[in-house]
């Protein structure tokens, strides 16, 4: 039904909105940049594969005498340096980006669907229900999530997972590659925190808009409660959403590089941006390269992706006046 | 729109050049030392020394990061001696051993507590009887167990009385108690308990009905209707023949006892300050210390500082004025904090591995050595395929760990499972141990010296395991091998994760197999490691409780052993229990190597390297070396004002002989060379 | 209204019992134990460990002793840390990690909303986008990244602060800059987006059309609406900031009580996790509380009934 009704009023506002977005020159830079970086980490590492023979795990087998350190500077062969035990750093950074991108965009969806519904709920009701929803909220920030990690990993990961998850991680991974199992836990037990948020913020909004004229009169001409929430409540609070959405990714991403320092994350010899970039802070003063690389790739991605997250929602405001 | 775009530009410009500014302010390496070094005004010492203690209790401490600190704190019977961790004469001035190594007699100096009060026999019999009492539960008892009677009395074990009042012996159930040599009685024995000690060991079961059903039939019904008496604490083999005589009575001979002595389990508590305060008794207000430092203040994960002990019985010869310990363990922290000048020392493999090419060339400050620790992948034999010999003989052949070595750039190639370096006279042993028996299986030496690497070798192996490599080119694949019933998992930290990630390498490009790593948090992994759930191989490190190869082969000792691989063999524990009993030190190095040859002949573990040292020191600290256990005398450590006597070219350092440092430890040891010259005078 | 206070503060403590109670059982799932090391403990002195701490008990008698010491107050000892009151060691380390915190949220806000309020005004200016991108550079900068970063700069490159550890007021600086970076572009971020929608409601035209002046408007109605996401997010945030920042204590070597925490979970250090967690879930519900609360004040269209 929903589907319907946006395709009845929708054409002229998403186009609108389109219109509008693609006039803000640097929301299409950062468009560009992340689609850019998508196809990069989808197609990266097999490029490279073919054409320098690197993976993300591959080790030199014999370690050079002749040079002081396997640690390389980037080189025309290497155009991203290597990593202390000699490994691409291009590819890791690649490889690494499928993870972190795949963890940003997974608790983003995560946060979008379960949070805005839950915060609009919760606050369009009120009383009781925004009571007991909002402490079922508190009770999940309080509990600590390393706590509910190594659980799931232990009951769920390793010789005790279910056969589903074992089964789901060999369609996607490969066969035998117990890693993804543990990539899979880790993309769950990051989706379970990161709606928390999201959802007071949009719960603090609808509270102030629910009493607004435009809700009343939504209400007075009869339209249904679900409605009045998705309808008329949520694309009013939109523009914290979106920046909320867009500063969600950065922390879901460092949240995933300190439970994989912790151990809990992803599985070595893979990376992901934020563990290559604590590795690489290790080492700053000697091989600077293997911070600047991940950190620069890391930051760029995420410009790009908040400028997209601010053109979105100056497009999606009609009453933004562009010059 | 205002073009925006250079903003954007800018702050992309501004982060990278944020990183560059840093680096050039970081790459000084043109200087002599390492950062700041100015020796401080005072003398104290500023060290770190690992993660935060867990008590200041010294027998509830377990770990090395407090045994640092308690040396400072506390004293015992002996004391580690700054270079090679030998035993050097503590409380104890000198000693005696008798009764076939029995027997321990300790004739003490007149030293005192931090109060004030003497330290006598008695405080050395409470503290030992509180070590091992099951009330204090200390995690670290069972290192007691070798003193007569501690198990029974920690486990809460009785003794069987029979209706004639006599105790039931162990030996009444043992086949092979005659041909055991018993040792003599002790004619001078003067006290009742004396005898009591030296009589042969009585039998000792556990105290409730349901541990008992897993016992002995036999034994079961010799104990059917009999009184049981509990062990109680002044049943343990120690005791305060006077104030400054203690001896301890063994159940079985250990060699290695009096190095184990300088343990802080067994180091001196006093008894008033225990009993008043119960568990505050560390508190700084509360505390009183029996070692040549007192505790000043501890703000747990800040610091412990500690002034010197006027009061100690060596304080003449206390150069530092004072210790303060941060209690840290973030690597980068910690070299940050050096580099600024803010701490003068740290505990071992602190400098980060990626960062040992640049912190070697700083000779007066960089230290590595051998350490009494290993690294090695056990192996799961109870489950296939590493169940087959020749598989897990194939994967430990397949690393080179030469290279290895290479690329962690302090550690050194192990093949076996002692130590590299540490033991050099069990190495002579060894070394002759290994000729005869290769010789019996018509191999040699060199053959055997051949496993550090050998992929040929290894392909062999496999193939003959059911396992054909094929080769393609440069590189191998191995289809039918069960990739996914073989993991190596391994417990987060970065020189795991590196090790790991080179072995998989190896692994791959050597038989072409890939086997997927799998880290873990600590406690998780311990207990999948533990109860063998894990598939394949896990990573493990031990290190040594004290300076006797036996702490390592120890690990496959008994059924229940702590290999974590499921191997065992009773034939393995019969011939550590007979070179225990050897009294001549090259036999037993000799025995002890055969057991070690067995086990590696079985290749229940994948053996990768001895570990080492690995941190860094101002050069004005004098007196602190590169010990296989980074434990150190604090009184042998001091702080050094004019340059010109710094230490230079560090590498040397347990080579050169600092004067003072020599003058003392020959003072200190002065005594009981002398009892050992006396008792060879009589013999004579 | 102070109904609704009274009632939100009873709720609170069956919640941190729940909230106990769920991280009981997890860590009772959790493999391993507090014990648990890298040399097997032989039976006995497991036995004997077991027995000193109650463990040897019934699961359900000993969750009873549990919920029943903490409905007191007393959490116990340490198992860790022996002889260390969990009381203790939360009074103890909570003062540097609220100091940290609370002076890096001040930062924070002082900088942050005074950024995202200019910029929300002068939308799609220059400065607009230019403390926006420092904003999302403070976020895709990670703290373990920043933290070192300025150490090497300010500690070792010019030596004018210390590298780490807790001391005077310079050694403040560095952790506070670091952990104030992320906030301060949350708070930019949340206040420019907050201050974009409430300048186009209705009562800010009401406002606009009573012919109120621009800066009065603004700061009179504008700004009190446009600070709601920004409160939304800063209950939990202040929670969590008071109760310590792992990454930034333990970079600059700060006793504080985010450490402590994630280590006694990792410990499985039972008590400590629990006192800590019932301290934090009571610090989160009473700082939402007071969000809330203040929602009422900052905009009177929130009411609660």
């Amino acid at each position: 039904m929903a589907e319907e009704v946006r395709q009845l009023k929708g054409t002229s506002l998403w186009r609108d909105a389109w219109k509008r977005l693609l006039k803000n020159r640097l929301s299409v830079i950062g468009l560009i940049l992340l689609v850019f970086m998508i196809i990069a980490v989808t197609i990266g590492p097999f490029i490279i594969l073919k054409t320098t023979g690197f993976t993300a795990d591959y080790v030199p087998s014999q370690v050079d005498e002749g040079d002081l350190v396997n640690s390389f500077p980037p080189s025309f062969q290497h155009p991203m340096g290597t990593d202390e035990a000699g490994r691409d750093l291009l590819a890791r950074v690649l490889q690494g980006g499928r993870i972190s991108l795949l963890v940003g965009i997974i608790s983003t969806i995560v946060s979008l669907i379960v949070g805005v519904s839950y915060g609009a709920i919760a606050g369009y009701f009120g009383g009781r229900i925004d009571n007991i929803m909002m402490r079922i909220v508190d009770v999940f920030y309080a509990i600590p999530y390393i706590l509910i990690v190594i659980v799931l990993l232990s009951v769920f990961g390793g010789p005790n997972a279910p056969d589903f998850i074992t089964a789901l991680s060999e369609r996607i991974g490969g066969a035998g590659n117990q890693g993804m199992s543990q990539i899979f836990l880790l993309f769950f037990a990051l989706g379970l925190v990161s709606w928390l948020t999201m959802a007071r913020v949009v719960r603090g909004q609808v509270l102030s808009l629910k009493n607004e004229e435009f809700v009343l009169a939504a209400r007075a001409s009869g339209v249904s409660t679900f409605g009045i929430i998705f309808r008329h409540l949520v694309p009013n609070v939109l523009g914290p959403v979106i920046v909320y959405a867009t500063l969600t990714v950065p922390s879901v991403m460092l949240t995933e590089a300190f439970l994989s320092f912790l151990g809990l994350g992803v599985q070595a010899p893979y990376a992901s941006w934020g563990s290559l970039a604590a590795d690489g802070i290790k080492n700053i003063s000697i091989f600077p390269w293997q911070l600047i690389f991940p950190s620069v790739t890391m930051a760029l991605t995420l410009f790009s992706l908040n400028f997209l997250g601010d053109g979105l929602r100056d497009a999606l405001d009609p009453q933004t006046r562009k010059f | 729109m205002r073009i925006p775009d250079k903003y954007f530009i800018k702050s992309v410009l501004l982060s990278v050049l944020t990183a560059m500014l840093a680096t050039s302010c970081a790459t000084e390496a043109t200087s002599r030392f390492y950062g700041k070094t100015e020796a401080p005004k005072d003398n104290v010492l500023r060290y770190i020394s690992g993660s935060e203690p867990e008590s200041l209790d010294p027998p509830v401490a377990t770990g090395q990061p407090e045994a640092r600190i308690m040396m400072a704190l506390y004293d015992g019977l002996v004391e580690y001696d700054p270079k090679t961790m030998d035993p050097i004469p503590g409380i104890a001035e000198s000693w005696e051993i008798g009764q076939g190594g029995t027997e321990y007699i300790f004739h003490l100096r007149h030293a005192q507590f931090s109060n004030g009060d003497p330290i006598k026999a008695g405080d050395f019999v409470f503290s030992y009887r509180r070590a091992v009492s099951p009330e204090l539960a200390a995690l670290n008892g069972y290192l007691g167990y070798y003193i007569k009677y501690a198990e029974p009395y920690n486990s809460g074990f009785v003794f069987v009385k029979d209706a004639n009042g006599r105790f039931l012996l162990k030996s009444d159930f043992e086949e092979a108690a005659a041909d055991r040599a018993k040792p003599a009685p002790d004619s001078d024995g003067g006290t009742e308990f004396h005898k009591f000690l030296d009589s042969p060991e009585r039998l000792t079961v556990p105290s409730t009905e349901k541990e008992r059903a897993d016992l002995d039939p036999k034994i079961k019904a010799a104990i059917q209707g009999k009184e049981f008496v509990p062990v109680k604490a002044e049943d343990i083999g120690v005791e305060a023949v006077d104030d400054y005589t203690f001896r301890i009575k063994l159940r079985q001979p250990a060699p290695y006892f009096i190095g184990l002595l300088g343990h802080q389990l067994f180091r001196v508590v006093h008894q008033g300050t225990v009993e008043k305060y119960g568990k505050a008794w560390t508190r700084p207000e509360n505390i009183v210390t029996s070692g040549a430092f007192l505790l000043k203040e501890h703000r747990p994960y800040d610091r412990i500082v500690t002034v010197k002990n006027p009061k100690y019985w060596d304080a003449d010869m206390v150069r530092l004025d004072g210790i303060e310990f941060y209690p840290l363990d973030e690597a980068t922290t910690m070299m940050n904090l050096y580099k600024a000048g803010s701490v003068d020392a740290m505990y071992n493999h602190t400098t980060p591995a990626a960062w040992n090419e640049v912190i070697k060339q700083f000779k007066d400050e960089y230290l590595n050595a051998p350490e009494v620790a290993i690294e090695y992948y056990t192996v799961n034999v109870k489950k296939p395929p590493m169940n087959n010999l020749k598989v897990r003989q194939a994967f430990a052949l397949a690393i080179d760990r030469e290279a290895m070595a290479k690329y962690r750039k302090t550690t050194k190639p192990l093949v076996d499972f002692t130590p590299e370096g540490i033991f050099p006279k069990y190495e002579e042993a060894r070394t002759k141990v290994y000729t005869e028996e290769l010789k019996k299986k018509g191999s040699t030496l060199e053959q055997w010296k051949a496993r550090e690497f050998d992929p040929v070798q290894a392909r062999k192996l496999l193939m003959e395991a059911g396992f054909p490599v094929q080769q393609n080119g440069n590189t191998f694949s191995c289809p039918t091998f069960p990739v996914n019933q073989v993991d190596l998992t391994y417990n987060t930290a970065e020189s795991n994760k590196a090790v790991a990630e080179f072995v998989q390498a190896q692994w791959k490009q050597n038989l072409g197999i890939t086997i997927p790593l799998k880290n873990m948090e600590w406690k998780t992994f311990l207990s999948y490691r533990k109860k063998l759930e894990y598939n394949g191989m896990a990573r493990a490190g031990w290190v040594g409780d004290y300076m006797d190869p036996f702490t390592f082969l120890n690990l496959f000792y008994s059924e229940t052993n702590d290999s974590s691989t499921g191997w065992w063999d009773p034939k393995y524990d019969k011939m550590l229990d007979a070179a225990n009993n050897e009294l001549d030190a090259t036999k037993r190095f000799e025995m002890l190597a055969r057991a070690e040859f067995m086990v590696m002949q079985e290749q229940p573990v994948i053996p990768l390297q001895t570990q080492a040292t690995n941190w860094i020191k101002k050069p004005f600290v004098k007196g602190m070396y590169p010990n296989p256990g980074t434990l150190h005398a604090w009184k042998f450590v001091y702080i050094e004002r004019d340059p010109a006597k710094w230490d230079q070219n560090v590498e040397n350092i347990m080579a050169e002989r600092d004067p003072w440092v020599y003058q003392n430890i020959d003072r200190i040891t002065a005594t009981q060379k002398a009892l050992v010259e006396q008792h060879k005078t009589v013999a004579e | 209204m102070l109904g609704f206070i009274l009632r939100r503060l009873l709720i609170i403590i069956p919640m941190a019992l729940l909230v106990v109670s769920v991280t009981w059982a997890l860590i009772r799932i959790a493999p391993g134990s507090f014990y648990s090391n890298e040399k097997t403990l032989p039976p006995a002195i497991e036995a004997n460990i077991k027995r000193k701490y109650g463990l040897d008990k019934p699961w359900y008698q000993q969750y009873f002793l549990m919920i029943s010491n903490v409905v007191r107050g007393d959490f116990g000892d340490s198992l860790k840390y022996q002889g260390e009151s969990v009381n203790d060691i939360i009074k103890r380390h909570l003062p540097y990690s609220a100091t940290i915190g609370a002076l890096a949220y001040l930062v924070a806000l002082m900088v942050g909303l005074s950024a995202g309020i200019v910029a929300s005004i002068r939308q799609n200016s220059g400065f607009d986008y230019g403390s926006m991108a420092t904003a999302m550079l403070g976020l895709s900068v990670p703290n373990f990244v920043l933290g070192p970063i300025l150490v090497l700069v300010f500690a070792l490159g010019v030596y004018w602060l210390p590298p780490a550890r807790w001391g005077g007021m310079s050694n403040l600086i560095l952790p506070v800059l670091t952990l104030a970076a992320i906030y301060m572009a949350y708070i930019a971020r949340l206040t420019r987006a907050g201050m974009l929608e409430v300048m186009r409601s209705d009562y800010i035209r009401t406002a606009r059309a009573k012919g109120l002046s621009e800066t009065s408007v603004l700061l009179r109605h504008g700004i009190r609406g446009g600070l709601i996401p920004v409160v939304s997010y800063t209950g939990p945030a202040l929670a969590g900031l008071l109760a310590g920042t792992v990454v930034v204590e333990k970079v600059f070597a700060i006793p504080g009580l985010g450490n402590i925490f994630i280590q006694s979970v990792l410990n499985r250090d039972e008590p400590l996790t629990l006192g800590i967690v019932a301290f934090l879930s009571i610090l989160i519900m009473v700082f939402n509380l007071i969000v809330d609360i203040s929602y009422g004040i900052l905009d009177p269209r929130i009411r609660y009934d």
